[in-house]
């Protein structure tokens, strides 16, 4: 009979004979010792802390959602399907001359980093050759592509905030110029809120209107003219003349160039 | 006491993403196009959400790594089976899921990657202290 060394590694753990122990652990293995104790203790306060970190943000994911009163994703609405109904709530920003022949409409979505390319690099081409000569005005739809762009709802909303005090169109360049900014945060509104306030806007008429459903309606049936023109991505270009139907062209000025020829060509 | 870490950190971005399959929030991306992964049809198998099977395997592998520092569970052959039969299902379906994202969907979600290399983590940690119980006798 060999002989007993006990050993106390846990509290509350039956003591454990040399023999035990060596064929419990084999002879060349460490046994939990006392130190393993502090370890275990360590470990319980790192897997605490990394629960309470996760709690606390899928927590305050879950919580902001369901607390906010601002309205991020397209609203219920009946009759859209009549396209004079739709019609009457459907509806773009117009920039330039309303009464000027050609309409240049664009479908966007303010998080599509493509149509952050035809904002800054193609838009001014055709604003000074098109729009400020009276030769054609330009019409902004709404189509946030809310699958894939979280923020684009909101975005497009805030846009029509921003034309309630008549700066839609400055407030669209800076949605655009600071895409890259406030389309990876969590919450965009504070973003939206300061662009708002860089802009001169009523801070507090603004935040207001981010912070309500106002305009989710216009937002809504502006995408639901979008998929009834079948229009699957962004930006979409169209040009028409009077009340002609809509020519897709290409979103490049080259594109338009050729689309407003056509159209003044009778083509 | 890695692995139970990794395992607590991989159910919460199951969780994440699980709150996002069911409409509770919108998904913060970064980059790649998380709502194309998880609105393709491989988000779901049958009519059970991929992130709830994540859920349930994290959350396995936490409970086993738990009971496998007890005292009494410290050597249990069983428990290193479990976590190698779990570990390695577990990698092999995330690099499924990884392949899926590359070659059928065409589109990355950051969240899922992020799985991955968990799971490939807790692998890689789990794999000494499996050896060492599961070579014993």
């Amino acid at each position: 009979m060999g002989t007993r060394v006990w050993s106390f590694h846990e509290p509350g753990v039956r003591p454990v004979s040399k023999k035990n122990r060596q064929r419990k652990y084999g002879s060349g293995e460490e046994a939990p010792t006392a130190s393993s104790g502090t370890e275990t203790t360590k470990f319980y306060w790192i897997l605490g802390a990394v629960a309470v970190l996760g709690v606390g943000i899928v927590g305050y994911s879950v919580g902001a959602k369901a607390l906010s009163p601002t309205v991020s994703e397209p609203i219920e609405m009946d009759g859209l399907d009549d396209p004079a109904e739709l019609m009457q709530v459907a509806r773009g920003v117009v920039k330039g001359d309303p009464a000027a022949p050609i309409s240049i409409i664009e479908f966007a979505d303010f998080q599509c980093p493509g149509c952050g390319g035809f904002a800054t690099q193609v838009k001014p081409l055709l604003d000074a050759e098109f729009v400020d000569t009276g030769k054609a005005k330009f019409v902004y739809y709404d189509f946030p592509l809310v699958s894939m762009h979280v923020h684009a709802f909101l975005a497009a909303r805030a846009g029509h905030c921003a034309e309630d005090q008549d700066k839609f169109w400055p407030y669209h360049d800076m949605l655009y110029r600071s895409q890259s900014r406030w389309s990876t945060v969590q919450n965009p509104a504070g973003f939206f809120e300061d662009y708002a306030e860089d802009l001169g806007l009523d801070e507090d008429e603004f935040s207001a209107c981010l912070k309500s459903d106002r305009h989710a309606d216009v937002v809504t049936a502006n995408m639901q003219l979008g998929y009834q023109l079948q229009i699957q991505g962004t930006p979409t270009i169209m040009v028409t003349q009077g009340q002609g139907v809509g020519r897709r062209v290409t979103a490049t000025l080259e594109g338009i160039r050729e689309g407003i020829a056509l159209l003044q060509s009778g083509g | 006491m890695v692995v139970a870490v990794l395992s607590l950190m991989g159910i919460f971005v199951a969780l994440y993403l699980l709150a996002h399959s069911v409409g509770l929030i919108p998904l913060i991306c970064g980059v790649g196009s998380c709502s194309t992964v998880q609105s393709s049809q491989w988000a779901k198998v049958g009519q059970v959400p991929v992130p709830l099977i994540g859920v349930a395997g994290y959350g396995s592998l936490l409970v086993l790594a738990i009971l496998g520092i007890q005292p009494s569970w410290h050597d249990s052959r069983k428990i290193g089976l479990l976590m190698l039969g779990l570990t390695t299902v577990g990698v092999a379906y995330t690099a499924f899921l990884t392949y899926l994202e590359a070659a059928v969907i065409h589109a990355w979600c950051v969240w899922c990657v992020t799985s991955a290399a968990l799971m490939t983590l807790i692998f890689l940690a789990s794999l000494p202290e499996i050896g060492r119980v599961v070579q014993r006798r």
